[in-house]
């Protein structure tokens, strides 16, 4: 009988392989893991996916895909196989990610008040006043404890040599953080017995933090404060998300249409009339949330509400205009950021970027838009993007095209060597698929982040895009003691 | 209660009710069909006619195809995305509604619409025109199954009060429904006569009408073997303990409208709790000879009419309170009135991408 990892391919040698090292043997931390999957046959593995799938068809997990008519939902698709990382290594991540976290808030809070960042001509300023995601209604506005970003989940990859490096900063309303926590609830259920021999640190605290940094940014004088999650609603592809912390947290998951302004003040509609809320966990974005000061045609939003909180009557997490500092533009002077405000080197390094509003890089990435990959610097979830190695000549001709008529909206960066995770591309086979991994960051009084976070992987072989939208998937992701 | 997590529940729970009540009457029309094997050919098109004039769908099915028969009837009835009131239809708006509040009804409840929903997918023609009885306990039982798990998780509070509003007023409109379709079909038969009769194939079709709402065997137990029309329609319409008459949906429906707003038999609060109760009293103190001599019909037909009056003002009362008056524009975009609300410009914008 056929053993797992048997004929394992750890693959080329410019990808880091999170389990075996370039000779092939395994690394240390995954030694009882693997030791455990060479006893299964393909019916233990078969049978134990079998029952993953079920539960989470029958719970409604899934995600939906756009572009058709209509959304087609289908199964968050889930890799049994789970993502290891030593403590020590982890705590380098945590580190960094705080060091990263605290400097981009101090550069939001910078660029909505004094601007001496700008001043001193460490970012230019016109990338930041000509940002679409710029609020300048906020400028002079003071958020509770000075915090704008609550929620955050950056992307990390890993280069050729295994070193960590941010790829993007999600500081809007990053979503995910539903499929860590089933995921692990979806590996505890499959194999028991594997957890007992690891020291994995737990991560189903989520909910009560998020919901601890929720309150700790209610309005002065608000004792027991009425907090809320905002949806677009059931056509949302994190939908699910967005209902699942609801429940955990115990909050009441709200819709536009359910909250209204009076006064400057907001409430909500309830069967027994207006009830105030204090705390809106938002995860609309800035330009549908309120059709008085953004998009006029907004359903999801709520009339009013950004006046309310100008004037200090209700919380959002995250603020409003926070997308300036994770714009693929702005994420290149983080570096820069990071010294500015902190005095200190960052311990996670970017990955190389060259700015199409740049004219040298501009001649650079129309030279090699075949070896690039190129972003659109607004666009997120792998949408509006070129990975020019898999790209045709005329995808890149178009992306040409696109880059010279408004070169302020694209970057380029290497094709980025994600690493690679065994992962099962078929019911039986085992392929070196590539990951990242999106941890997630809570910022009120003080700085929180769960030991892990998702790993995000690209189940076709060979393939970079590890969105759920195109094809990806996610692991179960432990942070071991040893 | 956020008014829309109460919309939402009362929908959920009307049209996982209008899923049922419609597996029943396509049920026993099947079983109906058996027994009258030898007095009618089995594509006797009356028999089918009469399942759609229930869900008042004439028009819109003439349109649609070309005769009635059991593959036509069955796949609007069943399958038709264009019905809305088939059972498809009807099993994928109790999910929609109940996707929009899941986090306020227990997970065993959304697991369970949920199964019966992929259940749904997965069932072909085919194999509904192969073992009718088979597929139709299977939404029966899936539909007792909602009401024992939302009995067992879901908090005895405002929110179950909706689930009750929902469910027991649709049970009443289907029941109403039910009775007059058949009393029509049965006088248009035997055409002059002004009195529905005791002949042995109309009690075969009255039995059916119990059997259609599980009836038969409590009927026995209260009028033993005397099943003519007039105890068939006392009980169905005016007995008080049967859990699928007329009266007990309208009295549970009552107790769970006073429960949320604290009206009582002497003193009501609002419109809703009045034309309920009024309900009630007339149910309560009706005999049969006075529905029959004021005419069955028309008796059924202003029992219709209350209760979509009740449904309104249920609405206005509880769910569009507050609501800003002015619609925004393309109102058009807004799907039926369903509890789920907002339509195509939502769908879209709800679209926006996420990090």
């Amino acid at each position: 009988m056929k053993r797992y990892f048997e004929t394992y391919d750890h693959g080329p040698e410019r990808f880091f392989d999170e389990v075996f090292s370039k000779e092939g043997t395994p690394r240390p931390h995954y030694g009882k893991l693997l030791q455990r999957f060479r006893q299964f046959s393909q019916e233990d593995i078969n049978a134990r996916r079998e029952i993953i799938n079920i539960d989470f068809r029958n719970q409604g997990i899934t995600f939906t895909v756009y572009g058709v008519d209509e959304g087609i939902e289908r199964i968050f698709p889930f890799d049994l196989i789970p993502r290891i990382l030593p403590a020590k290594e982890w705590e380098v991540l945590e580190k960094g990610l705080l060091q990263r976290i605290t400097a981009l808030n101090e550069f939001l809070f910078d660029i909505y008040h004094t601007q001496k960042i700008l001043k001193d001509k460490i970012v230019p300023a016109e990338l930041i006043l000509g940002s679409r995601h710029f609020a300048r209604e906020f400028v002079g506005v003071n958020p509770p404890l000075g915090v704008y970003i609550h929620v955050t989940g950056s992307d990390l990859i890993r280069d050729g040599e295994g070193n960590y490096l941010v790829l993007e900063d999600n500081l809007r309303t990053p979503s995910g953080v539903s499929y860590m926590l089933q995921n692990r609830q979806a590996l505890k259920r499959a194999f028991p017995a594997i957890f007992g021999k690891y020291k994995v640190r737990p991560i189903e605290n989520y909910p009560q933090e998020l919901l601890r940094t929720l309150q700790e940014i209610a309005p002065p004088g608000r004792f027991d404060p009425n907090v809320v999650l905002l949806t677009p609603g059931i056509y949302n592809s994190a939908y699910f998300e967005h209902s699942f912390l609801a429940r955990q947290m115990g909050i009441e998951l709200t819709e536009g249409k359910d909250l209204v302004v009076n006064n400057n003040k907001v409430y909500k509609r309830t069967t027994r009339g207006l009830e105030r809320v204090d705390v809106i966990y938002r995860r609309v974005d800035d330009s549908f949330i309120d059709p008085l000061v953004f998009r006029p045609d907004s359903r999801l939003g709520v009339a009013g509400l950004i006046n309310a909180y100008r004037k200090g009557n209700v919380a959002l997490a995250n603020a409003i205009g926070t997308g300036v500092a994770d714009d693929k533009v702005i994420y290149s002077f983080v570096p820069k950021i990071i010294r500015y405000y902190l005095g200190e080197d960052p311990i996670l390094q970017n990955v190389p970027t060259w700015l199409a509003s740049n004219p040298a890089d501009l001649k650079y990435i129309l030279e090699n838009l075949g070896s690039l990959v190129v972003k659109a610097a607004n666009e997120s979830g792998g949408y509006g993007m070129l990975v020019g190695p898999e790209s045709t000549l005329a995808e890149q001709e178009k992306f040409a095209e696109m880059i010279v008529a408004n070169p302020r909206n694209y970057i380029a960066q290497p094709t980025i060597s994600l690493s690679r995770h065994p992962s099962f591309i078929n019911d039986s086979e085992l392929f070196g698929c590539h990951i990242d991994l999106r941890p997630y960051v809570l910022y009120g009084k003080n700085v929180t982040i769960v030991p892990g976070g998702l790993t995000r992987v690209a189940l076709k072989r060979g393939s970079l895009v590890v969105n759920s939208s195109q094809g990806g998937g996610s692991k179960d992701t432990w942070v071991i003691d040893e | 209660m956020l008014s829309r997590v109460a919309e939402s529940l009362f929908w959920m729970s009307r049209y996982y009710e209008r899923a049922e009540n419609t597996a029943r009457f396509l049920d026993v029309n099947f079983n109906l069909l058996l027994d009258l094997n030898r007095i009618t050919p089995v594509e006797n098109p009356n028999y089918w006619i009469a399942l759609i004039l229930v869900t008042s769908q004439k028009e819109r099915f003439d349109e649609l195809y070309p005769e009635y028969n059991a593959r036509t009837v069955t796949d609007h009835l069943v399958f038709s995305r264009e019905n809305p009131n088939s059972i498809t239809s009807c099993v994928s708006l109790a999910r929609e509604n109940a996707r929009s509040i899941i986090e306020s009804i227990s997970s065993e409840m959304w697991e369970q619409i949920n199964h019966l929903y992929h259940f749904l997918q997965g069932t072909s023609q085919q194999a509904v025109h192969n073992d009718p009885s088979g597929f139709y306990r299977e939404i029966k039982n899936a539909s007792h199954l909602f009401q024992g798990i939302t009995d067992n998780t879901f908090s005895r509070n405002e929110g179950w009060d909706f689930i009750q509003i929902g469910k027991y007023l649709e049970r009443a409109d289907n029941v109403a429904r039910l009775i007059d379709v058949k009393y029509h079909m049965l006088l248009h038969e035997k055409q002059g006569k002004k009195k529905i009769s005791g002949e042995s194939d109309d009690i075969i079709q009255w039995m059916a009408v119990l059997k259609s709402c599980s009836a038969l065997e409590a009927f026995r137990k209260v009028y033993l073997s005397k099943l003519d029309p007039e105890n068939i329609l006392r009980f169905l319409i005016l007995d008080r303990t049967f859990p699928r008459s007329i009266n007990f949906s309208i009295c549970a429906a009552e107790d769970a409208l006073w429960r949320i707003s604290g009206s009582s038999r002497h003193r009501y609060v609002n419109n809703a709790d009045r034309l309920i109760g009024k309900m009630e009293s007339e149910l309560g103190y009706a005999s049969i000879d006075e529905i029959m001599s004021e005419g069955l019909h028309d008796y059924l037909e202003d029992l219709e009419e209350q209760l979509v009056r009740i449904g309104e003002q249920v609405h206005l009362t509880y769910f569009a309170y507050h609501t800003p008056e002015i619609e925004p524009n393309g109102v058009e975009e807004a799907l039926p009135f369903t509890g789920v609300g907002g339509g195509r410009a939502i769908w879209s914008q709800a679209q926006q991408q996420q990090q």
